[in-house]
């Protein structure tokens, strides 16, 4: 397909409450069918689809912790177990006196999520079988405490469940509370799903270090969703409890842990859909298998290990029919640069980054044994050096990687700090990676977006309940994205799914994502590796705009043409030390480069 | 008092710390964690009882089957749930295949097996009270195993792989090791050792199918506490963790020894995620 | 006229690999027969180690790869060293936590006993150094000497062909000589090598043929007997990518 050069950059996807309505369609179908099912005053599946909500109450949440975040969370079935006993504790005020329903529903909901963080925490430090282990060990605290507290839980014996008074009385009226409490949450959830902070926790399970690269901060995100999700999971026990009318502490089976696990999986990680769909076919299948009931928990494993080695996609994917449309063959990259002055601001003062003295050990290597360098507006800085001459370690420290030994950065002229990938973003730092870091499941649009995540103005709770902000910041960042991929020549492959695109297109989606930053500073690692010559050609077009418009670029590269096409200043490193800096022409003819590079 | 916590305190320390040790094989061969050491230790005692009990056979007999069993269900873990996966790594899909197959195995036990603790059999008929037997076979089959493997993996050329594939995959298959057939061999030496401890501490744990998660959990906090892949760490926590159950078990109740025990465990890992003797993360950039 | 030996012992033809998505080497033509060293020159990123792991199967490839006649296209490096084609990797990538000895028996994995022991001896015997430190532990050996041992366990083969991929980076100009003289004794021993180096003018002067790899094709190739050789190696890594024609 020939790129013809006037054309204006691909309209945006159609925005505004109609094409919103179309995107929820099959929630709000499933919404309507249980709204509508009391039609046929069958009792018994009332309280089939009762279970159903319930069960996705806590789902919805731990979507996000497991779907979203891909935190292995095995043992959430303890926090079901205490907002069920919270709930009927408060209730029959065993404990404490005797508290009304609903009151004792939000409490369930603050220790939910109390125990959430409590159990979440530890996955910021822990390798992931680790933290399953540590799930999984917190559920059987929780069932043993439950066992042994008899004064307040009624011990093996148990304790009645709460019944909660009208309007949501037992009957019709319990089943739209169930009803209504699971739509919230699946409106909710579905929010945070398609705002930037569902992305960033996509962009976490997937592709961490570009994300930190964006300023997404791992700790505070990974602890609003624990919160978020252990609030929901309270909630839902407490509604078991009501559902169950009675509870014992072997209702809270490991078993359960299993199967809001696999609704999650079987739906598909990333979707709210097909954990829900996975939640209602869980829920409903023991109805129709009862002589299997013994089995169940044999046929959730096999169905568990059977996802797990064939369709780790889920039913999401088998439904992603968008994404199975063949894409053009033979495709070009057609960059755009001249759009560039729309996305790079003017800067006023020139910027400068400075390293000065730096010195890094792995182990009993100097990596780094002493480099100077700056870089500064307007300015293309090559890097360029040997294998193991330290290119791009110097990259991984200005970007804040490693802490060096010695040495100091400054971003003019104020120092900048060590060993915090996430503040390079707010400083306006940018950077690509030596093999593109890609979030394979979401789409080329929504990959990009997360590089602009730091400049949105909302906050996690104005995008769960949907409030204006949340549409002004998504707006913006879906034209600034658009904007960015014009300028890279990809917006035609926007809405494709990132893992059909070509190598060298995903190195262009790395530029695009870099720039959403309007970064002052662009640092490029191997932006050339594996184009063709004419890709490189038009790469080198891009950067030189870039940097026209005032951007400071460092490109670290092997190939020479591009480094002596478009560099305004090269700097030679060899075992990790400075060998040459100079101008393209004064390197090219540097007796010591030659033989260095070459080698005698 | 003092010398039964002492005895059955070493004694499922023991237990403990072959799994642990369960555990560290099937890492080293594979990087892998895999949540069927506990089944193994399980299934040790559950066919350990049935072959002895319900079909009659002497002590001897039930222990080679066992071990042949266990040999075999490792063999079969890496088959069916950690070849497959070993491609993508970093999904960590591993621990979903691993941990529904041990629940399969799981939940069939307790269909076909019942839900009850069943007796098991008196091995040898030698000792009583605090020196019976049921308190040092475990001991002496972890004294066994931990000999056994020094012997392997310093004086014959196999263990030898095994020591250079678990130091460096890369290297070795460059050097032409044959890496998947010594993996396959890795996991099914796990499952002997694993169906080992389950075999030698049946006396004391009961043949129950519920002895899964226990030596799923237990098993597996010598080896966070002791460093992945340290066998020496899996038996001085294993054995340290078997102590400080039984005196919290003696002093405090049960309910509290097992939040005790877990409290210690999270407080441990995240002071230091490695393990007390554990190495350094990897380059992420 | 073609250059190659009339018994090519490697031919490869129309070789492609990449890692992923990436592709790195584009049909690459290349042979080395029997008793010669070739070198295989290029700047960095060119895909020199890539096509190494392509020949010994430690990366999967699409095109053809014949050793002594027979193909291994689909062979991956547990085959091929047996074949008697061993490939040294970068990085003097040794087993730090076994002895020297050690190490050596586990490159001959598989070899009956006598035989194996024989086999290390004769490896060992190229670098007495390592001799001396047979019982240590691979940790307490510097750089170099891990690179020596490296080398050393490619040897316990008795190779046909050896593939050595930088054998001198890091270490000091001595050690260098030492590497590639022993490289030069397995020559008279009838052993072809195929040296991948950095060091331009050492393996200029050890090697019998050179190729040039820039950007994943070939872009030289030539015997090293040859006039101008280094400055058309430099036109080939920083210019357009001259293939010189074979006179």
């Amino acid at each position: 397909m020939a790129a013809v050069d006037q054309r204006a950059p691909a309209p945006a996807a159609r925005s505004g409450l109609w094409a919103r309505i179309e995107k929820a369609s099959p929630l709000l179908a499933v919404g309507i069918a249980g709204l509508c099912f009391p039609l046929l005053g069958d009792d018994y599946w009332a309280v089939i689809i009762e279970r159903a909500c319930v069960y996705w109450v806590l789902v919805s949440g731990l979507n996000l912790v497991v779907g979203f975040a891909g935190q292995i969370a095995i043992g959430w079935v303890g926090l079901l177990t205490l907002g069920a006993y919270t709930t009927s504790a408060m209730t029959a005020g065993t404990a404490l006196p005797a508290f009304p329903a609903y009151v004792a529903l939000v409490a369930s909901a603050a220790i939910g999520a109390l125990f959430g963080v409590i159990v979440g925490l530890p996955a910021l430090r822990l390798r992931t079988f680790y933290f399953a282990m540590t799930t999984l060990g917190f559920s059987t605290i929780v069932t043993q405490v439950a066992l042994a507290w008899k004064s307040v839980t009624g011990g093996g014996v148990g304790t009645p469940g709460p019944v909660f008074p009208w309007p949501f009385d037992p009957g019709w009226g319990f089943y739209y509370f169930c009803l209504l409490l699971a739509g919230i949450c699946t409106w909710m959830t579905y929010n945070i799903a398609g705002s930037r902070f569902g992305r960033a926790l996509v962009a976490i399970r997937d592709a961490e270090v570009a994300a930190e690269a964006s300023g997404v901060a791992k700790p505070a995100l990974l602890v609003t969703v624990f919160l978020f999700s252990g609030a929901l999971a309270g909630v839902a026990g407490g509604l078991f409890s009501s559902l169950q009318s009675y509870i014992t502490p072997d209702a809270f089976t490991f078993d359960l842990s299993v199967l809001f696990f696999i609704s999650i999986l079987i739906g598909g990680r990333g979707s709210i859909l097909g954990p829900l769909l996975g939640t209602l076919l869980l829920t409903v299948l023991p109805e129709f298998a009862a002589p299997l009931v013994a089995w169940s928990t044999f046929l959730y494993a096999a169905l568990l290990l059977l996802i797990v080695l064939v369709i780790p996609g889920g039913i999401a994917d088998l439904l992603d029919f968008k994404n199975r449309r063949p894409l053009e063959r033979h495709r070009e990259i057609v960059p755009r640069p001249e759009l560039l002055s729309r996305i790079l601001p003017h800067p006023g003062e020139p910027n400068v980054l400075a390293l000065k003295g730096i010195v890094l050990h792995f182990g009993g290597v100097r990596a780094i044994d002493g480099l100077d360098l700056a870089i500064r507006s307007r300015e293309i800085h090559g890097l360029i050096g040997p294998n193991g001459s330290g290119k791009t370690t110097t990259l991984n420290v200005i970007s804040g990687y490693y802490k060096p030994s010695a040495g100091e950065a400054y971003l003019n002229g104020k120092p900048l700090p060590f060993e915090a990938p996430p503040t390079r973003a707010a400083h306006r730092i940018a950077r690509t990676f030596q093999t593109p870091r890609l979030i394979g499941g979401a789409s080329v649009l929504e990959n990009v977006m997360i590089g602009g995540t730091i400049d949105g103005a909302g906050t996690f709770v104005e995008s769960m309940l949907a409030l204006p902000r949340h549409w002004r910041d998504e707006a913006r960042l879906h034209e600034a994205a658009m904007l960015a991929l014009a300028v890279v020549g990809l917006d035609q492959l926007a809405s494709v799914r990132a893992d059909r695109l070509q190598h060298s297109e995903l190195r262009f989606m790395e530029i695009a994502r870099a720039l959403m930053l309007r970064p002052d500073f662009l640092l490029l690692d191997e932006p050339a590796a594996g184009l063709s010559a004419e890709e490189i050609r038009r790469l080198g077009a891009l950067i030189k705009q870039i940097s026209k418009e005032g951007t400071a670029v460092l490109l670290v590269e092997h190939h020479a043409d591009l480094i002596f096409d478009i560099c305004d200043r090269v700097t030679v490193l060899n075992l990790g030390k400075e060998l040459a800096a100079g101008t393209p022409a004064e390197i090219r003819s540097h007796r010591e480069v030659v033989s260095a590079y070459l080698g005698a | 008092m003092f010398e039964s916590i002492v005895s059955y305190g070493l004694a499922v320390g023991a237990i403990y710390a072959m799994t642990g040790i369960t555990y560290n094989v099937m890492f080293s061969a594979s990087r892998v964690f895999s949540f069927t050491a506990g089944m193994l230790g399980m299934l040790g005692g559950v066919l350990g009882a049935y072959f002895i009990l319900q079909l009659g056979l002497p002590a001897i007999v039930g222990l080679v089957l066992v071990l042949a069993c266990g040999a075999l269900l490792g063999v079969v873990t890496e088959i069916v749930t950690v070849r497959p996966v070993l491609k993508n790594i970093e999904q960590h899909l591993y621990v979903l295949s691993t941990l529904a197959f041990a629940l399969l195995v799981q939940q069939l036990t307790a269909i076909e097996w019942g839900t009850e603790a069943q007796p098991f059999p008196r091995l040898i008929p030698i000792g009583q009270g605090w020196l019976d037997q049921q308190f040092w076979l475990p001991m002496l089959a972890c004294a066994v195993t931990i000999a056994g493997l020094e012997f392997l993996y310093r004086r014959t050329l196999v263990g030898r792989a095994f020591v250079a594939i678990a130091e460096d995959s890369y290297a070795a298959r460059a050097l032409g090791l044959p890496e998947q057939r010594l993996r396959l061999a890795s996991f099914a030496l796990a499952g002997v050792i694993g169906a080992l401890a389950g075999f030698t501490g049946a006396e004391m744990l009961l043949a129950f199918f519920g002895n899964q998660a226990i030596l799923n959990f237990y098993g597996f906090v010598p080896v966070a506490l002791g460093g992945m892949g340290s066998n020496r760490g899996a038996v001085v926590g294993g054995l340290a963790l078997g102590l400080f159950q039984q005196a919290a078990n003696f002093l405090v109740g049960g309910i509290f020894a097992a939040v005790a025990v877990f409290v210690v465990f999270i407080v441990v890992l995240l002071l230091r995620p490695e393990g007390l003797a554990g190495g350094a993360a990897a380059r992420r950039v | 006229m073609p250059i190659s030996a009339p018994d090519s012992l490697l031919k490869v033809a129309g070789l492609s690999a990449g890692y992923g998505k990436i592709g790195v080497l584009n049909g690459i033509d290349l042979s080395v027969g029997v008793g010669e060293i070739v070198a295989l020159l290029g700047p960095n990123g060119a895909g020199k180690s890539t096509l190494l792991k392509a020949i010994s199967g430690l990366l999967p490839r699409t095109g053809n790869v014949t050793f002594g006649g027979q193909d291994i296209s689909r062979a991956g490096p547990g085959d091929t060293v047996r074949m008697g084609l061993v490939h040294v990797v970068e990085g003097h990538r040794v087993f730090t936590q076994q002895t020297c000895y050690d190490n050596l028996l586990l490159a001959g994995y598989g070899m009956p006993r006598a035989e194996l022991a024989t086999r290390v001896e004769e490896a060992l015997s190229f670098f007495p150094e390592i001799a001396a430190k047979r019982s240590d532990r691979a940790i307490t050996l510097s750089g170099g000497q891990q690179q020596m041992l490296a080398v050393a366990q490619g040897l316990v083969r008795r190779p046909r062909l050896l593939m050595l991929d930088e054998p001198s980076a890091g270490l000091s100009p001595v050690l260098v000589d030492r590497v590639l003289a022993a490289a030069g004794q397995l020559r008279q021993a009838g052993t072809a090598i195929l040296l991948v180096e950095q060091l331009i003018e050492k393996a200029l002067a050890l090697a019998d043929r050179v190729y040039a790899l820039a950007r994943g094709s070939i872009v030289l190739e030539a015997r090293t007997s040859e006039a101008n050789l280094p400055s058309r190696l430099e036109h080939a890594y920083f210019g357009e990518g001259a293939k010189a024609p074979l006179t």
